[in-house]
């Protein structure tokens, strides 16, 4: 019988200690708050319908005010923890994110000519054939070189400021001039030149220098900024309004890309009292971007299409409304040190995962992530787990152990997701969700219990933080379309560390399979997990 | 010999009578307004279905008129076996195929423990999207079709079912959380 105690305290001792350190969780705290579910990119519909249906079941409406707001403006949660003022970065932090983002290819160039900018603006005749791809009939006699093309004909004239388009006299601000050997117009004669679908658009850009022929996905112009004392508005002056996305929506980082090439330009600064601090392009592959910094008093925001128009509205509200989508929680400002990354290739071993076409998930998932953990100690000089680093099935509570054991500063599960449709496609997220129903079930008490398994809840703020600045990558460098979910997903269980389980391609698009599986396809998609990282990080 | 011939007479006509009592009784479904079926006997339910989006972005919904009955097992087994059926209109069937409820129990907190086929995690092919689909087909279904039910907890085959693989199951889902 003495025998028997000890080995029953031995069997009971781990359980005890799990109990106490494992299951007592202090959800508040430093760093970690709490805000409404669900205010994820492509969800902000669900979300409004989630509220609706909480009103109908007669529990209260969750305004757009977060919950650590409510909880810091009643005096519960120390004000070191409430992002009650959204984290203002210095502007150190702000030029190394902009080095950051920096390093993202900007989209091509459309074809363009130089503009000779003296005296309001000249381009030779000769790149003017070349854009509108014209062929040029010169007569010596009369000294005018005519324009042909696509049915279309434009005359011009040495030393005389009358130019004919199609059937139009067009005065233009000064005499076309002969220099060199070489006609020039000035650059005004663009705006003139007729903008039906039959000859190729062309448009001058002042900030460039160029003139440029208007690619198929159109133009971005510069945006109007009014502010009242209901709201914010940003106007957008677009060719295709319904292709835009919120790519980012943190107050100080909200991020906006949109379809189409901007010629425009922002202003250097905004008036203070502004709900709109600053406002400036990011490089973009793909269309073009902008990121804002917007005031704390910025309660919701709404997206206002005119495709007649050919405007994107912008609309940034002080109080917030019911149609309003609300912006995501910020954590204390300041770096965010990133010395151990913990890499989790998923499935393996009989886990295939999906299989599509030979492409296999399981395969994909751990070149993937040993081309990163290169790539991540090449740029960031980081320690890099991996979970696994051969074919073989790790249970999920074992990759969370490792991953608890190294410390991790952050932890990425790779997926390749599957659906049921071939037209899904592009990156997926999966961060866990900080909701406050925990708290409020608790009775307010700051101590909450929560089961070890949801331990990843404490790190949501971080978490989605994380995801905004990938997001942000993929979308810059053109693997999106990007999708954003709140659900903590068996990867992140039991895991005491920020951390996304990324879904990043989708194998039953071919769109995708074929950039997944081609020479440099994975060097590509961690190139854009390494800047959304170093975007995370932000300067040590 | 006319013995014999005189019983598989009599049991083909036992057959036949048997076949015209089924047809009379089950009429097909879809048929219960305008058609040539009497529903004079049964009465019919208008209840939504939700199958995946054909972009793959979400749920899409389309209603179907079904049998109404009592029996809280039957009721669920056969929005189930609508699902496993397929859509009609733009969806995506959402379920792995082969899928069907065993048992289902429903405890006096609104708390619906549907017990599904084997078929529901043999026939999973991978997937956060596909997985992500397949369940919030079904808990929305229950939860827009059977007003009794608040949370609904997925087992299959008469055990519990943690995982199909990204998303977990071991706890009761709520209809409202899955959009």
């Amino acid at each position: 019988m003495s025998g028997r105690r000890p080995h029953a305290w031995r069997r009971l001792a781990p359980l005890v200690a799990a109990l106490i350190v494992g299951l007592v969780v202090v959800r508040a705290a430093a760093g970690d708050v709490f805000h409404p579910p669900g205010s994820s990119h492509r969800h902000a519909a669900a979300t409004r319908a989630r509220r609706t249906r909480r009103h109908r079941r007669g529990a209260p409406a969750r305004s757009a005010r977060t919950d650590a707001e409510r909880l810091a403006a009643s005096g519960r949660l120390a004000s070191a923890t409430a992002p009650a003022a959204p984290a203002t970065p210095t502007a150190a932090e702000r030029a190394s994110e902009a080095r950051i983002w920096a390093t993202v290819a900007a989209a091509q160039l459309p074809e363009n000519a130089p503009v000779d900018v003296r005296d309001g603006g000249w381009i030779t005749a000769g790149d003017l054939a070349r854009l509108l791809d014209a062929t040029k009939f010169w007569r010596a006699d009369l000294r005018k070189l005519e324009l042909r093309t696509r049915g279309h004909r434009v005359l011009l004239t040495v030393d005389d400021p009358f130019a004919i388009v199609d059937d139009r006299t067009v005065e233009l601000p000064r005499s076309v001039q002969s220099a060199g050997g070489m006609l020039r117009v000035p650059v005004a004669l663009v705006d003139s030149l007729p903008s039906d679908s039959t000859l190729v658009r062309l448009v001058y850009d002042a900030r460039r220098g160029l003139v440029l022929r208007v690619p198929e996905a159109g133009l971005v112009r510069t945006p109007h900024v009014t502010d009242d004392s209901l709201e914010a508005r940003v106007v957008f002056p677009v060719d295709h309004p319904g292709d835009a996305d919120v790519i980012g929506r943190g107050r100080s980082h909200f991020r906006l890309r949109l379809a189409g090439f901007f010629v425009g330009s922002v202003p250097d600064s905004l008036p203070e009292g502004h709900l709109v601090r600053s406002l400036r392009p990011l490089p973009s592959s793909l269309g073009s971007a902008f990121e804002f910094e917007l005031a704390p008093e910025a309660q919701s925001f709404r997206i206002l299409r005119d495709e007649r128009h050919g405007a994107l509205t912008l609309v940034i509200d002080r109080a917030a409304r019911r149609d309003g989508e609300p912006f995501a929680p910020e954590g204390p400002p300041g770096p965010r040190p990133v010395h151990v990354i913990v890499l989790d290739p998923g499935h393996g071993g009989a886990d295939a995962g999906v299989s599509v076409a030979g492409a296999v998930e399981k395969d994909l998932t751990l070149a993937l992530a040993r081309t990163l953990a290169r790539e991540l100690a090449r740029r960031f000089g980081a320690k890099v787990v991996l979970t696994r680093t051969d074919d073989h099935a790790v249970p999920p509570e074992e990759r969370a152990e490792r991953a608890n054991r190294a410390h991790a500063d952050l932890l990425l599960s790779l997926h390749f997701d599957a659906a049921p449709g071939p037209q899904l496609r592009g990156i997926t997220a999966y961060c866990p969700p900080a909701t406050s129903s925990a708290a409020s079930e608790a009775g307010g008490s700051l101590l909450v219990v929560a089961p070890w398994r949801d331990v990843a809840v404490r790190h949501a703020v971080r978490s989605r933080e994380l995801a905004e600045a990938m997001l942000t990558a993929f979308e810059l460098q053109g693997l999106g379309p990007v999708r954003l979910r709140e659900l903590l997903p068996v990867p992140l269980l039991g895991v005491n560390a920020p951390g996304l389980m990324l879904e990043c391609g989708v194998l039953t698009s071919d769109i995708d399979r074929a950039r997944l599986t081609r020479a440099g396809g994975l060097d590509e998609l961690a190139d854009a997990i390494a800047l959304g990282i170093a975007a995370y990080e932000r300067p040590r | 010999m006319n013995r014999r011939v005189l019983l598989l007479v009599s049991l083909g006509l036992v057959a036949v009578l048997a076949w015209v009592v089924w047809r009379l009784r089950v009429p097909e479904p879809g048929a219960a307004h305008g058609g040539d079926v009497d529903t004079l006997g049964t009465g019919y339910k208008s209840v939504r279905l939700y199958f995946a989006a054909p972009n793959g972005e979400g749920l899409v919904s389309e209603s179907r008129e079904l049998p109404d009955r009592t029996d809280f097992h039957d009721r669920a087994a056969e929005l189930v076996s609508e699902l496993d059926r397929g859509p009609t209109g733009s969806g995506v069937a959402a379920l792995p195929p082969g899928t069907s409820l065993l048992h289902v129990y429903l405890d006096d907190q609104g708390l619906m423990t549907a017990d599904l086929s084997r078929a529901f995690q043999q026939g999973f092919r991978g997937g956060s999207t596909n997985e992500y689909l397949a369940v919030a087909s079904l808990v929305r279904t229950f939860g827009d079709d059977l007003p009794e039910v608040k949370r609904v907890l997925i087992v299959c085959g008469g055990e519990p079912l943690p995982t199909l693989s990204h998303l977990p199951l071991d706890r009761p889902l709520d209809p409202a959380e899955l959009p």
